[in-house]
């Protein structure tokens, strides 16, 4: 492995749909030094939810994080990262009305009790609901971006029972919310989306509004052990390189693109991991793909 | 006359809070802290597959998911009778170690440096609301550079973490029996290569980054202190050949230190939003957070970094908002080095799955300490599906609402911290956040506490 | 069911059914037996989508359409091997664990979907094998096509 890495290993292919985000970003960084683009502002929205699509976004690299804040975006309100607290950052987070910004909110929109299960800070006193928070925010943003599961479509957070009543930020708003599902959204995901919203406006998306240039193509379709599947040749237990259809692998249901971008700089992803997709990036994650580990599965003649 | 302040949200944590305190003269002399989230997890976890529950609590929390996934796998294997093989044991531990070494290089640097360091204000995330900042220029400068440098290896963490656990946050790995894939050759030399840029960034960067902090802002060893008393599950212990690594289930009140005993644990909600049936009631009367009150002994505890590097020998310099953050810092290097002796004692390509089955009926419970403190999760399958769920999170010990006049544990550190600017009163978050809170792990919880003393391992 | 899902799946139908006369018309297709079946159906699926948008939506048919069943597409069934009747005590057997396949029924046919990709682990979103999933397709999905795909076990009775 001396004097290799893992880049030289990728296959033309891969790299090309992995620099997709980089080459879009690069074009920004053009303009924006060009004085052809002004930065635009960025609140990050934080709901119910775990908040790991934040943290995911920190594990993105080329772009990454840094460079988010600094080339790409004034980066305005993360209630994770921001250094302000109390009423300052609250009203940080307000201030923003009437700017041009693009509004990105994971975590789900807690309906139960006019919103009071998920109460994001208090503005004069009085405390603010993420249902507030989103209805206030998300008709005046020129871009409503839903990251991860839970802000698009309830997610975890509106898991059977749905103790909490959480729906995704659509159910709130009228316009159009682009989302990114994903349990948590990969960064790129979001990275290419909002680069390729700087350069050129609403990317194309599905019609489930998700971007067609990450959510096209089912993981069955592009997945390594394909050839494992098509000749029947099936995992019994985890930890095996065979086809984990058996296993209850929701790569067949599932459209996004981790068979060729993984995560994490690219070292690994669930497949590879021996272990089966649970579709957590598709609508009606978890409920719709539970089981997501089944033993014991009939094999077929 | 006290003046009463309120602090929402509170920022650089993980998930929503917020903090009431009472000031009288510049002193804290109530306080109040609030959990002001619910989701409900312990409800949504009833009638799923018991193995799905592995995959399923981590997304309680995004920067600690590892932790769920790894108290959720050992309250299986317990309900399954399963003893995992010690490379199991090795190769789970190092995934678990990634998270901590993410965790704590995050928790210092993004969220901790910000009260003390004045990062660029042209970036609108950084903009101060305060005055408080004294370190000199070079200094404040040199830690600005570290805490951009810091990105990548907290960054790097979670790559390791995933080269055997699949993706980070929401890792694939941590399973029954250890993990799921083998540790071939390459991906050893991955770990033993990015483990040793992190150790050294921890060493040359982190740890006289916060004795600097420490120097210039003294004071902070003499606030925050709380009730002292300290709680540890246990971690990177009991290995067969390895024995001990880090620190057995130990608990520490006046003076002494003795064994942990896992039914002397108790689950209060005076205070909190829950009503006699344990069903959510937001408008219960004196109700302020929905963080309930576990207790040990009736008593209450703190968790975390501090607290294993006492109960450990480690560090036993004191408690109070400096201590706990220099523990934490000292804690990254030291888990580091557990890694590393892990990955030592691998054995290559060593598959430790096999095919398991639900069993019919059963209970158990998976107590283990984890990057923010003591974690359990009880669970109870009948007819093969998950029939109880019970999560007691580290913030939930740390964050607690009172019980009668007994204040929470964050609740007793803030009482007595001088507060020199009411209308910039800085103390209380830099009280706060030494403890790591994560809401979104402290407020799942729904089930009666009384019944933790009838789940006995079978 | 929302009412522009409802007229998406019966124009998808009715495109199916034109396609299908057409086929009908042009007498070039060797298996006219093939076409029937996909335009029976079609029409069943028609029939389903109504029943389930008038179920959801409470509404009253004046006259709900009868279930037409072709006695002599009966007559004249080929004989298949395997092809057999199930009721619904026994198609929940095959829910496609402890060494059973993985049956379901729509529009009283009985498909095998054991080694269909879409149903890892016999569940398909939430559904399980081993049930007669004629609403729940109706609601989900345009057009029988997909039913064309997947083996064919039997009918339910």
């Amino acid at each position: 492995m001396i004097g290799l890495s893992w880049e030289d290993l990728r296959c033309p292919y891969q790299e090309n749909r992995s620099k997709t985000t980089a080459s879009l970003v690069d074009r920004i960084k053009n303009d924006i030094t060009n004085r052809r683009l002004q930065k635009k502002n960025l609140v990050w929205l934080e709901l119910n939810g775990c908040s790991g699509n934040i943290i995911s976004l920190l594990n993105g690299q080329n772009p990454d994080f840094q460079y988010l804040i600094t080339q790409m975006t004034n980066f305005i309100y993360s209630n994770s990262l921001i250094t302000a607290e109390g009423s300052n950052a609250i009203d940080q987070l307000f201030n923003v009305i009437g700017s041009d910004f693009i509004l990105a909110i994971e975590g789900a929109v807690s309906l139960k009790d006019n919103g009071k299960y998920n109460i994001i800070g208090k503005k004069n006193g009085k405390a603010v609901t993420g249902l507030e928070a989103v209805n206030k925010l998300g008709e005046k943003a020129s871009y409503v971006i839903a990251v991860g599961a839970c802000a698009s479509h309830g997610g975890v957070s509106a898991a059977r029972p749905n103790p909490t009543e959480c729906v995704g930020v659509q159910n709130i708003l009228k316009r159009k919310v682009i989302k990114l599902p994903g349990c948590p959204c990969h960064p790129d995901w979001f990275m290419g989306t909002l680069a390729y919203i700087l350069l050129y406006g609403e990317p194309p998306l599905d019609n489930r509004d998700r971007p067609l240039m990450f959510y096209s193509k089912t993981i069955h379709d592009r997945c390594p052990r394909r050839s494992y599947f098509d000749r029947g040749i099936f995992a019994s237990k985890l930890g095996e390189e065979t086809c984990m259809f058996k296993m209850g692998c929701r790569g067949p249901v599932t459209l996004i693109d981790c068979p060729v971008r993984q995560w994490n700089g690219h070292v690994n992803w669930p497949i590879g991991d021996d272990s089966p997709c649970i579709g957590c990036a598709q609508f009606g994650f978890p409920d719709a793909m539970e089981p997501f580990i089944s033993y014991n599965i009939t094999r077929g003649g | 006359m006290p003046e009463r302040i309120t602090i929402n949200p509170v920022t650089r944590i993980s998930g929503f809070m917020e903090i009431e305190a009472d000031i009288a003269s510049n002193y804290v002399v109530d306080s109040k802290t609030k959990g002001l989230m619910f989701r409900g997890f312990e409800k949504m976890l009833l009638g799923r597959s018991p193995f799905d529950a592995v995959y399923f609590t981590q997304r309680i929390c995004g920067i600690c998911s590892t932790a769920h996934s790894m108290a959720s796998t050992l309250a299986l294997e317990n309900a399954m009778n399963f003893v995992p093989s010690e490379q199991g044991r090795y190769l789970r531990d190092i995934i678990h170690g990634c998270e901590f070494l993410q965790n704590h290089l995050r928790h210092f640097f993004q969220y901790t440096i910000p009260d003390f360091v004045k990062l660029p204000e042209e970036y609108p995330l950084f903009k101060v609301d305060h005055k408080d900042y004294r370190l000199p220029k070079n200094l404040n400068d040199k830690m600005v550079k570290d805490y951009f440098e810091s990105l990548d290896i907290s960054r790097s963490a979670h790559q390791m973490l995933a080269i055997l656990g699949g993706k980070a946050p929401h890792n694939h790995g941590v399973f029954i029996g250890g993990i799921t894939s083998q540790a071939t050759i390459d991906k050893i030399i991955s770990l033993k290569s990015i483990l040793d840029d992190i150790e050294r960034f921890i060493n040359e960067k982190m740890i006289p980054d916060v004795y600097e902090i420490a120097n210039y802002y003294s004071e902070y060893y003499h606030i925050g202190r709380g009730y002292g008393n300290l709680l540890s599950y246990g971690c990177f212990n009991n290995y067969q050949d390895l024995g001990t690594l880090y620190v057995n289930p130990l608990v520490y009140s006046n003076n002494t230190i003795t064994v942990f005993n896992p039914d002397e644990i108790t689950q209060e909600n005076e205070y909190a939003y829950y009503d006699n049936n344990n069903e959510p009631d937001i408008q219960k009367p004196q109700a302020y957070s929905w963080i309930k009150a576990p207790r040990y002994n009736n008593v209450p505890y703190e968790v975390g970094p501090l607290a294993r590097q006492w109960l450990s020998g480690n560090y036993r310099h004191g408690i109070s908002v400096m201590d706990r953050t220099i523990a934490r810092v000292f804690e990254a290097g030291k888990i580091a080095s557990i890694i590393k002796i892990l990955i030592q004692n691998l054995i290559p390509n060593v598959s430790v799955q096999h095919e398991y089955s639900t069993p019919v009926k059963s209970v158990g419970r998976g107590l283990i300490d984890t990057t923010r403190g003591a974690l359990g999760h009880w669970l109870s399958i009948d007819n093969s599906k998950i029939s109880f769920y019970q999560i007691i999170t580290p913030s939930a010990w740390n964050l607690s609402t009172q019980t009668g006049n007994i204040k929470g544990t964050a609740e007793q550190a803030i009482i007595g911290s001088p507060v020199k600017d009411i209308n910039a009163p800085v103390e209380i978050g830099r009280i706060i956040r030494s403890f790591d809170p994560c809401v979104s792990c402290a407020t799942h919880v729904y089930t009666d506490g009384k019944l933790i003393n009838s789940i006995q391992v079978v | 069911m929302q009412l522009n899902l409802f007229l998406d799946f019966i124009n998808n139908s009715i495109k199916e059914i034109n396609t299908d006369i057409e086929k009908l018309y042009s007498n070039k297709y060797n298996n006219m037996r093939k076409v029937l079946d996909h335009l029976n159906n079609e029409v069943l699926m028609l029939d389903n989508y109504i029943n389930y948008f008038s179920n959801s939506n409470q509404l009253r048919i004046s006259e709900p359409p009868e279930l037409y069943i072709s006695t002599i597409a009966q007559q004249v069934q080929p004989v298949i091997n395997g092809m057999k009747t199930f009721t619904l005590e026994e198609l929940a057997k095959y829910d496609g664990k402890d060494g059973n396949p993985a049956y379901v029924a729509v529009n009283g046919v009985v498909y095998d979907v054991t080694n269909n990709a879409a149903w890892a682990a016999a569940t398909h979103f939430g559904l399980s094998a081993g049930k007669d999933l004629t609403n729940q397709f109706a609601s989900c999905h345009a057009g029988a096509n997909i039913l064309n795909m997947l083996p064919k076990v039997g009918t339910l009775v």
